[in-house]
């Protein structure tokens, strides 16, 4: 049985596997950014749709994971594929230790702590701490990834690898969505008190999303940088974290397809429209009101209801 | 262990310096359906928040089987088995009817932290058999044929089910109504009196606020009468309805004033 959403989305994952035939290499580029960032964006979503965290760093967690692969790796010679634990655990051990101590505010004033959060890791990579963020320039020369001998070096190797990290960014999604924490997760976003009464210990269920949601946006980090052989400060600043931010709430909060749409609007479609230059930001900055306006839940509103099928027998 | 279930001795508990409940102490028996009336305003719903953790009594003791409860947090009362509904329904109205329900079966499950990243055998037989108890407690409450339906498209009488069966289906030792009846009309509260009837015989401590008298004398076993956040009168029903204090508070009171 396929209904309508799994027909869409088989569409757009045979398109997407083929996709790398079809383009040159500048837009193969934006294809694998397009994946890396729908990858960030649906871990924002785990943190801002799901647990209702209104969290503005996100980037933070981002920068975490393709610093952690440039620095193990430029400087101290791991091959990248040794970074990859390491670039997921350390967002995770920063987003526990961090979000610890505001994990209680309401949601204005959590905001503008985790701005601050952000702000500082931008300020850390800036002073070159220890010698090892390289300050402004940020670090060069990443490797790339060699496994049995083979060197997956080219635009189309990155570009499948993107592929599947989204594959099991939506893997976890799926799996959240249907489990006891990602229900949590949704009960203490549309109701805190209610959720409490029902045994849900807010704290517990807001961090776990914040650890979980670190952890996906670090892997997409180390994918990120190796990408671009680069890391460098201004790729992980608060109007990176506005963006994915955005993404969400544009595409729909909590809505996979959403997101996916959202980070397409706010990422591939300036690209497309690049001739129009700093022009097309106006558009953007309208679209991005009219959407609030016009349709508050998202381009794409997630739709709750997904129960197991015995259960809808007595539907009428 | 004593007979009571639940015990509340002297508590206190002030806003800003005004006392919404004043030395109050109640026991409450395992099985019971007790009751609490009294005028609006008299602190019967803060006194529910204070047992269920939303409000911490600066004065007294909640003892539940014995133990000392006060200042716990809500979710941890929740795990005890105390469960509550709303006198202004909560729900998680976008979400369907058995998603609200299924977060009463959020404590009884056995998901493992890694569970939300990964399933495992255990996960998918835990998952199952808490979606199944959804399923009996929709047949429970007639609730089957709106399974899918975002609870809060729902009518005032349905969405009071809804949180009943969500409080029910953590297992509560004690459940907590805050005027169930309200907003119900007689066949809907005919049908509410014979439900509570039913979860008592499953073995449930029932504690309800309710304004409705005729449903009250009915189904309670013991009534306490608040008045000003004071214990003005407590007893069997027939007693305290013609407890002249009781006639008085009623009296003197505008049944239409705002609720705590």
């Amino acid at each position: 049985m396929m209904n309508k959403t799994s027909l869409i989305a088989l569409a757009l994952l045979v398109f997407m596997g083929f996709y790398p035939l079809f383009v040159d290499s500048a837009w193969l580029a934006v294809g694998t950014t397009f994946l890396v960032f729908s990858v960030v964006a649906f871990s924002q979503d785990i943190i801002l749709g799901r647990a209702g965290v209104f969290h503005m760093g996100h980037a933070m967690f981002f920068g975490m994971g393709a610093y952690t692969t440039a620095i193990l790796n430029v400087h101290f010679g791991w091959p990248i594929l040794a970074t990859w634990a390491p670039s997921v655990l350390i967002p995770m051990a920063f987003a526990f230790v961090l979000a610890g101590p505001i994990i209680h505010l309401r949601g204005d004033y959590l905001l503008v702590a985790t701005i601050g959060f952000n702000i500082i890791f931008i300020q850390v990579l800036e002073n070159d701490v220890f010698g090892l963020t390289g300050g402004p320039n940020g670090i060069f020369g990443i490797d790339i990834v060699r496994l049995f001998g083979i060197e997956f070096a080219s635009q189309t190797y990155m570009y499948y690898m993107a592929f599947i990290l989204l594959g099991i960014a939506l893997f976890i999604m799926r799996n959240l969505d249907k489990s006891k924490f990602g229900r949590a997760m949704f009960y203490i976003n549309k109701d805190e008190i209610a959720a409490q009464s029902m045994g849900i210990s807010i704290r517990y269920y807001k961090l776990y999303a914040f650890i979980v949601g670190a952890g996906i946006a670090g892997a997409a980090g180390s994918m990120f940088s190796v990408q671009y052989s680069a890391v460098s400060p201004e790729a992980f600043n608060v109007t990176q974290s506005i963006m994915f931010f955005t993404i969400v709430l544009v595409g729909g909060s909590a809505s996979l397809p959403g997101v996916l749409i959202g980070t397409f609007i706010m990422f591939v479609l300036p690209e497309v429209f690049r001739e129009f230059e700093t022009a097309r930001y106006l558009v953007f900055g309208l679209a991005m009101i009219l959407t609030m306006i016009l349709r508050p839940r998202g381009i794409w509103p997630v739709k709750f209801g997904d129960i197991p099928s015995y259960l809808k027998k007595g539907v009428k | 262990m004593s007979e009571y279930i639940l015990e509340i001795k002297h508590v206190s508990k002030y806003f800003h310096g005004l006392v919404a409940i004043n030395d109050l102490s109640m026991k409450v028996k395992k099985g019971q359906i007790y009751g609490i009336i009294g005028p609006n305003g008299a602190g019967k719903t803060t006194l529910f928040n204070c047992i269920t953790g939303i409000y911490t009594p600066e004065e007294g003791q909640i003892l539940w089987k014995g133990k000392e409860i006060k200042g716990t947090t809500p979710f941890k009362i929740a795990e005890l088995g105390i469960l509550r509904t709303f006198q202004t329904i909560r729900l998680f109205a976008e979400m369907s009817v058995a998603e609200n329900i299924m977060s009463g079966r959020h404590i009884k499950s056995k998901q493992k932290w890694y569970n939300g990243i990964i399933h495992t055998p255990a996960y998918y037989k835990d998952e199952k058999e808490n979606w199944e108890k959804v399923g009996e407690l929709m047949a429970f409450f007639n609730l089957s044929e709106y399974a899918t339906t975002p609870a809060g498209d729902l009518s005032y009488g349905i969405q009071r089910r809804i949180e009943m069966a969500r409080a029910l289906a953590a297992e509560p030792e004690l459940l907590i109504l805050d005027e169930p009846a309200a907003g119900l009309n007689e066949n809907e509260t005919l049908e509410l009196t014979q439900t509570i009837r039913k979860i008592q015989a499953m073995g449930v401590t029932v504690m309800m606020i309710e304004h409705d008298m005729e449903m009250v004398m009915s189904l309670t076993e013991y009534i306490t009468v608040i008045n000003f956040g004071a214990k003005i009168s407590a007893g069997l029903p027939a007693f305290v309805q013609d407890d002249p204090v009781v006639v008085e508070a009623y009296i003197g009171s505008d049944e239409e004033d705002e609720h705590e």
